[in-house]
């Protein structure tokens, strides 16, 4: 839900709508999932801070796709788990059990900061939330007394229809975070841009580490998605000019984001967490734009087909797709390049990936 | 994306000329590493920036000061007001002021980076419970900072940034820009608190620090590498980045 400037009238109901009817196409076309993650205050960057909104309306206009609500920030000045569970739920239930819940800290001193929440708790107050969650929708009643909230006996409602409870996941950004995620049983969501080689050694060292995890939930969701963008045309050139363009400011406007360690200095931000390939505060030329990240998902059908195999031949269960950013690229360019990868490219992938 | 609108003639007048950029990397040993970083307000976030640099959201500023006790040019501390920004999509500190204690190191900041120095008495104390710094010229305190409740860090836990200068090179009006690498044997993450600070005494009124993030202080070595890129102030740097160690 990124908007560019300048914020005039309609532009940010623009970006909305756009997201929905591509949601819809999604839903038609056979793509498996549609996520709406929660930021607040990133101008330009993102404006989706009612994600769980966003869902509701296309799990309303949709059928089939499932809705992965996330990655919530799980830091309890933004979000009582309470209302997390709550809202979950009744999403749960208007998708009707399309629902899968994402979990985050958040990266950013924009939003820590703006909700006033102290960056050296956020991975404590994330352990704590995803701990409760399954209990919370699967107990009747639950008491809980823990660190960063309490709970005295309630029944928390409404419960999910999906039994036990929807699939987890966590927003694996930093390097190691695929370890806390297997550690406690839950789907790696991969959303920094590592390469064929780092992500196969993560995705290896998760899928060893889960088999001996200890599961916060009453079901074990062991998957591992990426990261990627997708601009797909016949014209291998067209592809490259204008999916490298969506790219390029994505990465753009990504870096300008104010990164906690950047702002606060703390143990518990050991990596700025953006989601360029390199990082961008090193030394170095500042003219140079970042490259392009390996086994990117822009160009032709081909191109795009051997990137997806060689995702799929290191373990990785699923691709999540940013279709466009700024919008850098029109509208019909978007649902032309969502129609021609489900013509071309999918059929390939039948079954998953 | 919002961009600077500083105007470049104003930025100018300040600005100090370096002849030559520097070919050999500078040491500062023993030095203490103080740093505080506030959030601005919005209103004047893109004001201190020239055109080819983008604001922070917030828009931050940084006050770092080097109590240096061994350099080329003796004992001296500097304090720089800086401003978070990008340079293409790099994470920089715009020096939009500085203050030097010392006349032979201020110079050799100015002529050889870029640092806008003026003189200035700078009193960096550290105690057991916290740290002040505070800068004053003859007629008034312009700067003061206390920090409080230290908590220890790792040294790798603190990030500065790289660092921007605005000089008359041989190529002109140019950002410089600095690629210094601070080397900390401990530091402490502290809760700052500004004091005071006359904008208009820095001679910049769109600064307005409101909000205190975090500061830190730190003892290590600093090094100061050769120039290897500047940039020209009003376009961006993916238009406007020179490299300075291939074409001398």
């Amino acid at each position: 839900m990124s908007v560019p400037r300048p914020f005039t009238p309609g532009t940010e109901s623009a970006v909305f709508l756009n997201a929905l009817e591509q949601a819809r196409v999604a839903d038609e076309l056979g793509f498996d999932w549609v996520w709406a993650v929660e930021h607040h205050f990133l101008e330009e960057y993102s404006h989706c801070s009612a994600p769980e909104v966003v869902l509701a309306a296309i799990a309303a206009q949709t059928r089939r796709i499932r809705v992965r609500h996330g990655a919530v920030v799980c830091v309890p000045e933004m979000n009582h788990p309470v209302r997390v569970a709550e809202r979950a739920a009744t999403l749960d239930i208007l998708s009707q059990g399309r629902l899968e819940l994402g979990t985050a800290r958040s990266s950013t001193w924009t939003e820590l900061g703006g909700f006033g929440a102290d960056p050296d708790d956020t991975k404590k107050t994330w352990d704590e939330f995803v701990r409760v969650l399954p209990r919370l929708w699967g107990d009747e009643p639950v008491r809980y007394e823990g660190r960063c909230f309490s709970l005295p006996e309630r029944n928390v409602l409404p419960k999910p229809v999906q039994k036990p409870h929807p699939p987890l996941w966590v927003t694996v950004t930093s390097p190691g975070t695929e370890l806390d995620a297997a550690d406690r049983g839950l789907g790696c969501l991969g959303v920094a841009a590592a390469g064929y080689a780092e992500q196969e050694r993560r995705t290896r060292e998760y899928h060893r580490r889960i088999q001996l995890c200890d599961p916060v939930g009453a079901v074990v969701n062991d998957r591992v998605t990426t990261l990627n963008f997708l601009y797909c045309h016949e014209d291998r050139a067209v592809a490259a000019e204008r999916g490298l363009r969506m790219l390029s400011l994505f990465g753009l406007a990504n870096s300008h984001l104010l990164w906690t360690r950047e702002a606060y200095p703390t143990r518990a931000y050991q990596s700025l967490g953006n989601l360029a390939p390199a990082g961008a505060t090193d030394a170095g030329d500042p003219g140079a734009p970042r490259g392009a990240p390996e086994g990117i998902c822009i160009g032709d059908p081909q191109q795009i087909t051997r990137a997806i195999e060689r995702w799929q031949s290191i373990g990785v269960d699923g691709i999540n797709f940013l279709v466009n950013a700024m919008e850098t690229l029109p509208q019909t360019q978007v649902l032309e390049s969502l129609r021609l990868f489900a013509r071309e490219v999918m059929p390939k992938f039948q079954g998953g990936i | 994306m919002l961009v600077g609108t500083a105007d470049l003639q104003t930025l100018a007048v300040s600005a100090p000329s370096v002849p030559a950029f520097r070919s050999d990397t500078v040491t500062l040993a023993g030095v203490e590493v103080f740093q505080a970083c506030f959030e601005m307000r919005a209103a004047s976030r893109e004001r201190p920036l020239p055109s080819g640099l983008h604001p922070t959201n917030p828009a931050t500023w940084i006050v770092l000061a080097w109590r240096c006790a061994e350099s080329p040019w003796g004992p001296f501390s500097l304090v720089q007001l800086r401003i978070g920004c990008r340079s293409g999509v790099r994470t920089r500190g715009f020096v939009c002021a500085a203050a030097c204690d010392a006349a032979v190191a201020a110079r050799e900041l100015a002529a050889c980076w870029g640092f806008p120095t003026r003189a200035a008495r700078i009193m960096l104390s550290r105690r057991y419970d916290g740290c002040s710094l505070a800068v004053a010229t003859v007629d008034a305190t312009s700067l003061a900072i206390e920090a409080q409740d230290p908590d220890p860090l790792a040294p790798d836990d603190v990030q500065y940034t790289g660092t921007l200068t605005l000089a008359r090179t041989p190529r002109g009006l140019r950002l410089v820009q600095l690629e210094p690498r601070t080397q900390l044997e401990r530091a402490e993450r502290l809760r700052p608190r500004l004091e005071r600070f006359d904008a208009a005494a820095w001679g910049h009124d769109a600064l307005t620090p409101y909000h205190p993030v975090s500061a830190s202080i730190g003892v290590g070595r600093i090094e100061i590498p050769p120039v290897r890129f500047v940039c020209r102030p009003d376009v961006l740097a993916f238009q406007g980045t020179e490299s300075v160690a291939a074409t001398g």
